[in-house]
């Protein structure tokens, strides 16, 4: 037998190399497998090893609605995950989404009714049960409608208010205003993207872009931080990094700021707030004038002809462009010839150019580009948003009969997604009148622009005599009210869903994963409790549009009838998928959707091209420019001998010219208005917000997992301004525009223009909870925030929650979509001064009221509107005379 | 433990040596029940009336007094007054929480919530809520328990039935050092002492007292010095138990 002593260590590593030579790293136990993580779906204990329960629902974190899967132990959330059968978020959840079951066990969550016993806002409260609290709903709520009935005057319904934030309820918020007979269900969409979908919809159909980043060549973004915020996020970052990286697509970014979306893209430029429209004309100028366009889709799919697109794009050259936002005309004309020579490309916007007075018009300039270059429709283009609806439970109540001032402004009657922001000066000025105000995942205290006049109308009894908060958290809205029925958390209600946050259409559930907590009760059961106190008998002839016998009946008359999800058991189905239809699995490798051979199932395309059929044609006339019409309703449009459904619009074609806003003297062809803050002077800056990846507007400051991520809100300054005004990175600083000031913290980075100065939302919060407020660090040692080391007591190691910017935001108002213009206030900024602290907020709310009369003048209705709009040609003595219009 | 306003002293450990121990464990169930029924919910017509009738006295002798207030306003404004003081105090948000699961983990209903209904079951008894948002693990609820027991002990000695008596009296006990005892002093100190209103700040204090007296009763100096030095933590603010935080995937 061989001796091996003698073999050293260096013998064994030299045989070693020569076994890895031949592949010997191949070999060994055969028998292990690499630990894999199944894809989804099952979850077991960490300490028992049990399998948990997993019941799908839709998140409700923000208002994407992905598809999520809770796990349950012991009756409780202890994890949530990615729903793997949703096709548009492909079993993904984003931070916001996977802390979400926080919220269910949120020690400052309100879990029982509170009525009011001290002054407004002072925090003092009474327990009261649900059903005292719907009976007092209920008995405020007949008053009104008895002395509306008793002076037989149904406008004194609209008294009766529902202001929301986050609506996802499917119809039940419309369904119970509309059963009392009131119009005012007053939005929030101006504050976020009201303007996108006007500058849309009259031309498309739709209010949103569903745009094919996986399968596209050239993205242009404009004004989007699409990797952590913007609708659809969490799809859309998915398949944003799967045009980028997989599909080696080009990624050019406009934005003021660097954000992590422009941080990633090929090319960032940042143009001067407000100027995405002269950029995105600009490109088309080029684009006609260069004849790049495609003169086969502009033909047929649009309502204008090229020469007459060349004549409106003559006078906006790259060079005026440059001039207005400061990007180089020669980037512009380049960019422009590479994104209509490279197909398929698409843009995608969103608050950047929108949140701005004026802003459906550069909404409606990003959009064009699609159209003139013929990427709608394609693959790897820009796409209809696919959605799926679900019919109504039987009877549905009738609108009001009266339109409301509230809802419906006069003087906006394009801005068809309402102007909330203009109710509390509405009601300062007693040009409306409320009895009874019902606040639904809605914060406007904290969340609107100049915040302090709403809190002020809030606690002003004589203008709300009665305020009702349906908030499972007292927010800075919600401790101004006079009762607080709390609705539970999303992970405990049940919702109908339908997002189109992708290519695939689909629809799903939310549902209760857990029991509401404590025996609290969900909004849809307390809207039928009221309902049931306010017409106990049924001879106020509301009680039968409410007569569900349990909020799963209710869901049930959603769900039961919808063809094709009927046959797959309707309703039961949804409760155990929890999305519907299912298309396939998510290749683990690919991340695609594929069927069972493993073949991608790829999404239509081209939806304006489905040609219809010969019984949808039979009867139908076609009119001069080829509208297909059917019992007076336009069904399609005929082009080259072809009968195709064609788009939302009245012609069926992308209507570029919008004959409606000429009638109201706007600019019926998309346009470039410079707006005051473009005059500034040179030491004043624009004022920028923007939202993080980890935060929603308002509701997650109080989610430890999001507050530890995110928490304060230093403003961003350029180097060489903060240079200028001798500000160095994290001193003191104060921020002053026409309302007041606050005074912030400066983060100096080279990420931002010079001329504008950025802070972020979600931080600042004076309400919402312990740690939102972050009473940790203000009022130690109090019991609640420990008197000892509080990182190890409670692991909270940061102190400081931010500062809020929204009370030294001026309210200006979009004349055309009603868009609150978030980007457009003008701010000095200095070095804090004496006596200033870190924290400080001074707003004036006579300032904000003068801000509204100012901003009515741009309305159509206003002296600055026809001043404005020289170019429009219309007989400016007989636009339409303003009148309530809408219901509901 | 703080310096204390009030000091009284259990007759629980006495009582095991006295004749009269089946009396005594009445009374501490009814001192017991009385806290528990205070700290639980809202006074009513019912408890006022008694307060200031049979029990005044009793109340007075330990150092408790309830106040002219209670003698110059109206029953119903009075009652008022204190259910707003009980809402902001132990109901509403920003409250001094009063369950055991937020004191320590930072959240509602979790696992020490188990372990409190779980010691109701198996003394044969269940919970049921009166009002929304409660849970089994309330400071309340859980000194009736005691309370429960108590009596439930004295009547097994009244019939004789030690064993039973026995049995209940290390249940008691048990509760009481490792449900209570780490928490619930400490948590009347920092409730008394956010407490607005002179009659919840006596009765948390008074219930602080009555639960040291009882500890004292009940552990050795050494675990009792463990108990003391519990009390003094803060409560969690937040759950960073391990599995916690990785079954959320962070």
């Amino acid at each position: 037998m061989s001796n091996f002593t003698s073999i050293s260590r260096r013998d064994f590593i030299k045989l070693g190399s020569a076994a890895g030579a031949v592949g010997a790293f191949g070999f060994g136990g055969r028998r292990l497998v690499a630990m894999e993580q199944k894809l989804g779906g099952q979850d077991f204990s960490a300490t028992s090893g049990g399998e948990r329960q997993s019941v799908p629902y839709t998140c409700l974190a923000c208002n994407i609605e992905d598809g999520g899967v809770a796990y349950v132990e012991n009756g409780r959330v202890v994890k949530l995950e990615g729903n793997m059968d949703h096709p548009n978020t492909r079993g993904k959840l984003c931070a916001k989404g996977n802390s979400g079951f926080l919220h269910i066990y949120d020690p400052d969550r309100i879990m029982t009714p509170l009525l009011r016993t001290g002054k407004r806002g002072e925090g003092k409260w009474k327990r009261i049960s649900y059903d005292e609290a719907t009976s007092l709903l209920a008995k405020k709520l007949r008053e009104v409608i008895d002395r509306a009935n008793a002076e037989d005057k149904p406008e004194i319904l609209n008294e009766i208010v529902l202001k929301w934030g986050r609506n996802r309820t499917g119809g039940a918020c419309e369904r119970f205003m509309h059963a009392l007979g009131s119009n005012s269900t007053i939005h929030h969409t101006d504050i976020c993207e009201a303007s996108k979908k006007v500058g849309l919809e009259p031309s498309w159909g739709p209010d949103i872009e569903s745009c094919d980043w996986a399968n596209t060549k050239y993205i242009l973004n404009f004004g989007s931080n699409v990797l952590e915020t913007a609708y659809f996020m969490n799809p859309n970052s998915q398949r944003l990094v799967d045009g980028v990286v997989g599909n080696k697509a080009k990624l050019v970014s406009f934005d003021v700021r660097m954000s992590n979306t422009s941080s990633f893209a090929d090319e960032w430029f940042a143009p001067f707030p407000g100027t995405d429209g002269a950029i995105a004309l600009a490109m088309a100028h080029v684009i006609m004038h260069e004849d790049l366009y495609d003169k086969d889709f502009v033909r047929d799919w649009t309502n204008v002809t090229a020469e007459q697109l060349k004549e409106h794009l003559k006078t906006y050259t790259p060079e005026f462009a440059e001039e207005e936002s400061g990007v180089p005309a020669k980037d512009i004309r380049r960019i422009a010839r590479e994104f209509a020579t490279t197909k398929p490309a698409t843009t995608f916007s969103y608050r950047g150019p929108v949140k701005h007075v004026y802003g459906t018009y550069q909404e409606a300039a990003i959009h064009m580009l699609n159209v003139i270059t013929g990427n709608v429709e394609k693959k790897g283009g820009y796409c209809l948003p696919r959605g799926m609806g679900w019919p109504q439970p039987e009877p549905e109540p009738p609108k009001g009969k009266a339109p409301s001032l509230l809802a419906s402004p006069p003087e906006y009657p394009l801005a068809s997604h309402h102007v909330s922001t203009l109710a509390p000066y509405r009601l300062k000025k007693g040009e409306a009148r409320v009895s009874v105000w019902m606040s639904f995942y809605d914060n406007p205290v904290y969340t609107y622009p100049s915040s302090h006049v709403w809190k002020e109308v809030l606690q002003d009894e004589n203008l709300i005599p009665f305020f009702v908060s349906f908030s499972p958290f007292m927010s800075e809205t919600t401790e101004n009210a006079d009762l607080i029925i709390p609705d539970v958390t999303y992970l405990e209600r049940h919702d109908p869903e339908s997002m189109p946050s992708g290519l695939y259409p689909c629809m799903s559930i939310r549902q209760p994963v857990v029991k509401p907590l404590g025996g609290t009760q969900e909004f849809r059961q307390t809207l039928i409790d009221v309902i049931h106190k306010v017409d106990p008998d049924g001879t106020l002839g509301i009680k039968k549009y409410f007569a569900f016998d349990s909020v799963e009946d209710w869901m049930r008359a959603h769900f039961d009838e919808i063809p094709g999800l009927k046959e797959q058991g309707g309703y039961d189905f949804l409760k155990k998928k929890g999305v519907w239809p299912i298309y396939g699995k998510v290749d683990p490798d690919t991340a695609k959707i594929v069927d069972r051979n493993g073949n991608e199932v790829e999404p239509d395309y081209a939806l304006h091209e489905k040609q219809l059929s010969q019984s949808q044609m039979e009867g139908a006339e076609i009119d001069e420019q080829g509208t297909i019409r059917k019992d007076g309703k336009a069904i399609g449009v005929q082009i080259n001998g072809k009968n195709y459904v064609g788009f939302g619009t009245p012609s069926k074609k992308i209507e570029l010219y919008k004959e409606n806003f000429k009638k109201y003297g706007f600019n019926p062809l998309p346009v470039y208005k410079r707006l005051p803050s473009r005059d500034k002077k040179d030491n004043e800056m624009v004022l920028s917000t923007y939202k993080v990846n980890v935060h929603t507007q308002s509701r997650t400051a109080s989610i430890k997992y999001l507050a530890e991520l995110y928490h304060k809100n230093p403003a961003w300054i350029n180097s060489k301004s903060a240079a200028a005004r001798g500000i160095k990175d994290g001193e003191l600083i104060r921020v002053t525009s026409k309302l007041g000031y606050i005074v912030t913290q400066a983060h100096v980075t080279e990420g931002i223009r010079p001329d504008v100065i950025a802070i972020s939302t979600a931080c600042g919060h004076s309400s919402y909870g312990r740690l939102s407020q972050l009473k940790v660090k203000e009022q130690a040692p109090v019991w609640s925030q420990g008197g000892g080391d509080v990182d190890i007591a409670n692991n909270v190691w940061w102190d400081d929650k931010g500062v809020h910017p929204n009370p030294i935001i001026q309210l200006a108002v979009d004349p055309i979509g009603g868009s609150q213009g978030w980007f457009d206030t003008v701010v000095t900024v200095s070095k804090a001064e004496p006596g200033d602290s870190y924290g400080d907020v001074k707003a004036s709310v006579e300032a904000s009221v003068k801000d509204y009369e100012e901003t009515l003048r741009y309305a159509y209705t206003g002296d600055l509107h026809r001043k404005n709009h020289k170019e429009v040609d219309i007989e400016w003595d007989h636009l339409p005379p303003a009148s309530l219009h809408g219901h509901g | 433990m703080q310096n204390p306003t009030m000091v009284i002293s259990s007759t629980a450990a006495q009582s095991q040596v006295q004749d009269d121990r089946p009396g005594e464990c009445h009374s501490q169930s009814a001192l017991y029940n009385l806290l528990g029924r205070i700290l639980e919910e809202e006074l009513d017509y019912e408890m006022l009336r008694l307060l200031k009738g049979d029990l005044r006295l009793p109340l007075e002798a330990m150092g408790v007094e309830l106040g002219a207030e209670f003698d110059s306003v109206s029953e119903s404004l009075l009652l008022d007054q204190l259910a707003e003081e009980f809402t902001g105090l132990l109901v509403a948000p920003g409250c001094i929480s009063p369950y055991l699961s937020v004191f320590e983990t930072g959240a509602l209903f979790r696992e020490p919530c188990d372990r409190v209904h779980s010691a109701y079951q198996q003394a044969g008894w269940d919970y049921q809520r009166h009002h929304s948002g409660e849970f089994p693990d309330h400071v309340g609820t859980m000194l009736g328990f005691v309370g429960v027991l108590y009596g439930m002990e004295g009547k097994a000695l009244e019939t004789g039935d030690n064993l039973t008596a026995d049995d209940l009296s290390v249940q008691r006990s048990t509760f009481t050092t490792e449900l209570l005892g780490p928490w619930a002093p400490g948590w009347c100190r920092r409730a008394s002492e956010a407490a607005f209103h002179p009659f919840y700040q006596q009765m948390l204090a008074l219930t602080e007292q009555l639960l040291w007296s009882e500890l004292a009763t009940l552990v050795d100096r050494r675990k009792f010095r463990e108990l003391s030095d519990l009390n003094r933590r803060e409560p969690s603010k937040l759950d960073y138990n391990a599995d916690f935080r990785k079954a959320s995937g962070i």
